[in-house]
């Protein structure tokens, strides 16, 4: 099985790469389409800024292509961070900027109801397990997280949020859409809980 | 709920693991064994002088904790430009740590800030203890004086883009007699995004005090004597023992 990391010029990519590897799959780390549409199944890592991510996306060729493989061939894509923010529809990070809009769903700063709670929400905390995922299988409920982001997501269809994240309010971590999987923190810097997050999405998803 | 983090913080000279006692070199220990399973979070300074040792060296010690340590991993040290930013997170830095060159150029945290979210960005911040109870912020590796006041920089930092803040205690460092609890406090005050505290950790108690009574969000420490697997597991059982949430799987 090939695993199509796709490199818009934001992501983390050698921690993502390596954590593929490191549950045992081979993957290639592109911009480019003719290759990612090879891959069985697409990773959208992100560590960066929404309107960044989307003008990257948008410079590279990459959102064509990538909304045909997703939406019409049907590839399973898991988005991590800021790859699960670009999903949506839009948001107002840094001013008002259009997402790929996979899912409807709008990006808005976090704003936890306890003024004690700093944002960005950085660190370990717990997941939520709302809705059977093929994502948790052997992901214990009490498995913590590493979340790092100062925007969260508001999702039209609460059927999509399979997990939340509670940080002075309940927000989405984990969204599913027939073959689109997405995590708001970051399973490859989640030591083993995300490893094997990331290996169920490679094996089972 | 959010747990409080215990980090671990790593110092480089041209890619070769170097202890810090007030500020100044001691070679006595090298990298053997990082416990990349129980720590939070990871640190990577390189303070290879200026003109001195060879930058791959340094590239390829973010290069390897990044491919084998699955945890969040900050990379500092010498960052000037936006080009120093890119180059760092393209090895697998999560965060970069800027000090000097955000003294220096105030404007470097919104670049970094707006190419790369604001939780990309740590600002670290070197302050000293004079005679008279103040505190000021030093620059270049503690060695430029530059007559800021920690908080005043931290808030200036946080409207700037700065993510986080970390704050180090020169007088502190390498001393093993706790965490300077007043400065930790004044600072994490001043800002609303997350502070680490950094300088002076000798003991679990120490870490326990700097979180309760400083209110910051993680413990750093430098001492070689607490990367291993037990130790940090004991500090966080001794944490979680206090009340502290901590991350103990």
């Amino acid at each position: 099985m090939s695993i199509g990391i796709i490199d818009y010029g934001l992501g983390n990519l050698t921690s993502v790469e390596g954590a593929v590897r490191r549950v045992g799959f081979d993957c290639v780390v592109t911009s480019d389409p003719s290759v990612l549409a090879k891959a069985d199944k697409l990773i959208l890592p992100g560590v960066g800024a929404f309107g960044d991510g989307m003008r990257n996306l948008i410079e590279r060729g990459l959102v064509e292509p990538l909304t045909d493989f997703v939406l019409n061939k049907a590839v399973p894509i898991l988005g991590i961070c800021l790859g699960f923010q670009l999903i949506a529809r839009e948001s107002e990070e840094f001013g008002h900027h259009e997402g790929l809009g996979w899912v409807d769903a709008t990006v808005q700063r976090l704003q936890p109801d306890d003024p004690e709670l700093r944002v960005p929400h950085v660190g370990w905390n717990d997941l939520i397990q709302c809705t059977a995922s093929p994502l948790y299988e052997d992901v214990p409920d009490d498995a913590l997280f590493y979340y790092v982001h100062s925007y969260r997501l508001s999702v039209g269809d609460d059927g999509l949020v399979v997990g939340e994240a509670d940080y002075g309010g309940r927000f989405p971590a984990v969204i599913r859409k027939d073959n689109i999987h997405a995590v708001q923190f970051h399973p490859e810097k989640s030591q083993k809980h995300g490893l094997k997050m990331l290996e169920n999405f490679l094996v089972q998803a | 709920m959010l747990r409080k983090r215990v980090i671990t913080v790593l110092t480089f000279n041209d890619g070769v693991l170097f202890r810090t006692k007030l500020f100044r070199p001691d070679y006595r220990y090298t990298l053997n064994f990082v416990d990349s399973w129980s720590v939070d979070e990871v640190v990577v300074l390189d303070i290879t002088r200026p003109g001195e040792g060879d930058g791959p060296n340094f590239e390829e010690v973010i290069r390897s904790f990044a491919s084998r340590c699955f945890v969040p991993l900050s990379a500092g040290g010498g960052i000037r430009t936006l080009d120093d930013v890119r180059r760092f997170m393209a090895l697998g830095a999560d965060k970069v740590v800027v000090n000097s060159g955000a003294l220096e150029r105030p404007g470097l945290i919104g670049e970094i800030a707006e190419a790369y979210g604001v939780q990309c960005v740590v600002l670290s911040i070197d302050a000293k203890r004079h005679d008279d109870g103040s505190y000021e912020v030093f620059g270049n590796c503690g060695s430029r004086p530059t007559g800021r006041s920690p908080e005043d920089w931290a808030r200036e930092g946080e409207s700037l883009g700065a993510g986080e803040i970390l704050i180090t205690a020169i007088d502190r460092d390498g001393w093993l007699q706790g965490y300077d609890i007043e400065l930790c406090r004044n600072v994490s005050d001043a800002v609303s995004v997350p502070v680490l505290a950094l300088g002076g950790c000798g003991s679990w108690k120490h870490m326990s005090e700097v979180i309760s009574d400083a209110g910051v969000s993680a413990a750093c420490t430098q001492n070689i004597y607490h990367f291993t697997e037990a130790s940090i597991r004991a500090a966080k059982k001794y944490l979680g023992s206090k009340g502290l949430p901590v991350r103990m799987s």
